[in-house]
């Protein structure tokens, strides 16, 4: 009976879900926002990543929000992983062969710099502040496995994600105050496809990478802190 | 006037600071919060009466909607706003005296950034943007669940956790389908489409923001974690998770059916919902010894209340609702501070243990028996005017269904009197074997929140007045959608 009234619902839901997706004209023209953005995107945002132009400028609103949601989880994941751990000890920990040693340390910097790139070309090619922080964060990953015993300074980092997230709203209220709209893109948008161009995007973008970036590496921190723990 | 985006920016902007206001003194960030509400609560309650003329629309970066995100600071959303900042500002003010002092900081900027999340969803005109700070708040909520650190608030943070995450999911899922059929995220945009399709192709939709926004706003059967994680997160959290989150959710629920979907022939369907979930949260409360989960309980069954009661779909059953919310925003607040406080002193949270608190606490346990009193509904109190209009605007809506309904409504109000008596009955003539305990010296910070609420709640309770004209333009805000639409998308 159970099973029944299972697939039934099932039947229901499968309908209905099909019937909302075949109503959905995939990779048609026509569509309300996507057509707009395509056409005047460029000219009203100067971004030429038309993806970067809706994430930063039509929805910058959501990113603000996105980022603040990652803070919340980095923040949410340091207070309860902070009331598992007990004591601190210092495991004996192996070093990492001489290859992943050397490797580490050269590629650390390359790491670094690509991250770095992603993120202030963000408004001209695919990639961006998300992305390039994560890049970022990865690079300390790579630390964290090749040169044992290394860590990076919590302050530091902390310090990092908050300035990240001020800039952020900085940059919002003086739109605010200049444009009388919040994130109002109040620097001159410059010409398209050059580096100094589309006024604030390119400076949120790096307000998000420095937290996206020092939020992730902290993350990492945390888990990697606990996990030597367990192992005990 | 201030603009009203910064009801959410000053919030988050002070959140973030506290990493840094940490480096110069670890004792001001306990002050920030508390700090960022008050702003929030003297500029809200100085834009009402703009509001009441006409809604205050907010385009973020200068993009006219459906292009980019805006907000719509109307009757309801100003309602919203004021409660969470006059909460999360009496809140604060309570967690002066800090509830743990391990990661203070931490617990600071989870609080700050809970109540953003709400007041950010209750602003928004964009689905998505809804959905976002809607994570926001439920994100924060999980973590504060688990501060304490024990077996048990662990525990019951991760099973809200999974339903929350399962109930979030389910809403995206929701917004891409209706993304895909109308190309737009405003939410005026999307209503002003939505009767121009088939009703089979968004009935999906509808079900999947119903159940993931019913998980958050406690709809039965979706209530399950609510219980275990009301009554173990720290007492501030809990009055801020009963008297602000909930409602929230609820707030979403109404958006989508009200404004988004302008449905009007499921309300049978939620008049049953609501009596459901009033019967089983008012039984289930009955049964409790632990002071908290009894609070919990009591928390579901009001929440069935106000599905009932917006579900008559009339002016009066509205604002009937809107009252009775803010009036068990206030109560409910207030009794989990006053039980919290007690729990403090008595080290226990079975109500036996409260034996006598009425010479030992003399003020937080009359304090107690105000907001308990108040919740069943006693007069001159402010639970009466709510339910006193739910009741009329029940018996005005005349059908069969509503007024068996309602019988079973004064069941469970009869009930409610009941456990709520038992306490208040322990609290003072508990016999006379009474545990020898030391009056200790009362801790300022803890009692002026306390009597605030006691205080707001008998001046609301004997002058309704004071409120009703809001609540009349949040009701007409909810069932004027097409003029909604039209201050939006003209």
């Amino acid at each position: 009976m159970r099973k029944l009234i299972s697939i039934i619902l099932l039947g229901i839901v499968a309908t209905g879900l099909f019937m909302s997706i075949s109503q959905i004209p995939f990779g048609e023209p026509g569509e309300r926002m996507g057509d707009h953005f395509i056409r005047e995107g460029v000219k009203e945002t100067g971004a030429t990543n038309i993806v970067t132009a809706v994430v930063v400028s039509y929805r910058g609103f959501d990113t603000l929000g996105e980022v603040t949601v990652l803070f919340t989880a980095a923040m949410g994941l340091g207070a309860v992983i902070g009331l598992v751990r007990r004591k601190k000890t210092h495991p004996v920990i192996e070093p990492a062969s001489l290859i992943v040693y050397t490797g580490c340390r050269f590629l650390f910097p390359v790491i670094l710099l690509v991250g770095t790139y992603i993120v202030i070309h963000g408004h001209l090619t695919p990639g961006g502040g998300f992305q390039g922080g994560a890049v970022v964060a990865s690079a300390f990953l790579l630390m964290y496995l090749g040169c044992r015993g290394k860590r990076i300074r919590e302050n530091l980092s902390r310090g990092l994600e908050s300035l990240g997230g001020l800039l952020f709203i900085l940059l919002g209220v003086t739109g605010l105050l200049i444009g009388g709209d919040f994130l109002f893109n109040f620097l001159p948008l410059g010409e398209a496809g050059t580096l100094i161009s589309a006024g604030i995007i390119p400076l949120i973008y790096l307000a998000v990478g420095l937290k996206v970036g020092s939020e992730l590496a902290g993350i990492i921190d945390h888990l990697i802190e606990n996990t030597d723990e367990l192992s005990e | 006037m201030v603009n009203p985006v910064l009801f959410i920016v000053v919030p988050l902007g002070l959140a973030f600071a506290i990493p840094l206001l940490k480096y110069i003194s670890k004792k001001i960030i306990r002050f920030v919060p508390a700090l960022a509400f008050l702003f929030n609560l003297v500029f809200a309650l100085r834009l009402i009466p703009v509001v009441m003329d006409h809604p205050v629309h907010v385009h973020i970066g200068g993009f006219i909607p459906p292009m980019g995100i805006n907000l719509v600071a109307g009757p309801v959303g100003m309602l919203f706003v004021v409660l969470i900042a006059l909460v999360g500002f009496l809140v604060s003010v309570y967690a002066f005296h800090p509830v743990k002092e391990k990661y203070e900081d931490r617990y600071h900027i989870l609080y700050m950034l809970q109540l953003t999340g709400a007041t950010g969803v209750v602003l928004t005109g964009d689905i998505f943007n809804l959905f976002v700070f809607f994570e926001i708040l439920c994100l924060a909520s999980y973590s504060l669940v688990a501060y304490l650190g024990n077996r048990a608030g662990i525990e019951s943070a991760v099973k809200y956790l999974i339903q929350g995450s399962l109930g979030s999911g389910l809403i995206l899922i929701g917004i891409g389908l209706l993304y895909g059929q109308f190309g737009t995220l405003n939410m005026a945009d999307i209503a002003g489409r939505i009767h121009s399709v088939q009703p089979v192709s968004v009935y999906v939709p509808l079900v999947l923001f119903i159940t993931g926004f019913g998980v958050e706003a406690a709809l039965f059967p979706l209530n399950a974690w609510l219980p275990d994680a009301h009554s173990s997160a720290p007492t501030t959290i809990s009055a801020v998770l009963s008297g602000i989150a909930i409602e929230v959710g609820l707030y979403a629920v109404l958006r989508v059916v009200f404004t988004l979907f302008g449905i009007s022939n499921m309300m049978g369907f939620f008049l049953v919902l609501g009596v459901l979930t009033l019967l089983i949260g008012e039984l289930c409360a009955f049964s409790q010894d632990n002071i908290k989960r009894m609070l919990a309980f009591s928390s579901i069954g009001q929440i069935g209340l106000l599905v009932f009661a917006f579900s008559l779909a009339s002016t009066q059953g509205i604002t009937g609702g809107f009252f009775q919310l803010a009036s068990h925003t206030l109560g409910k607040a207030l009794l989990f501070l006053a039980a919290g406080y007690m729990i403090t002193r008595t080290g226990s949270m079975e109500i036996a243990s409260f034996k006598g608190m009425g010479k030992t606490m003399p003020f937080t346990s009359l304090a107690f028996t105000i907001g308990a009193f108040s919740m069943v509904g006693l007069p001159p109190f402010m639970g009466f005017p709510g339910k006193f209009m739910i009741l009329k605007a029940a018996l005005h809506d005349g059908q069969m269904l509503t007024l068996i309904l309602l019988g079973f409504i004064l069941i469970a109000t009869v009930i409610e009197g009941a456990y709520f008596f038992r306490v208040v009955q322990v609290l003072y003539f508990a016999g006379d074997d009474l545990p020898d305990r030391e009056r200790a010296p009362a801790a300022f910070s803890r009692l002026v929140p306390i009597f605030l609420f006691t205080g707001l709640i008998i001046v609301l309770g004997i002058y309704p007045s004071l409120i009703t004209d809001l609540l009349d333009a949040s009701a007409l805000e909810l069932l004027d959608r097409p003029g909604f639409i039209k201050s939006i998308i003209p």
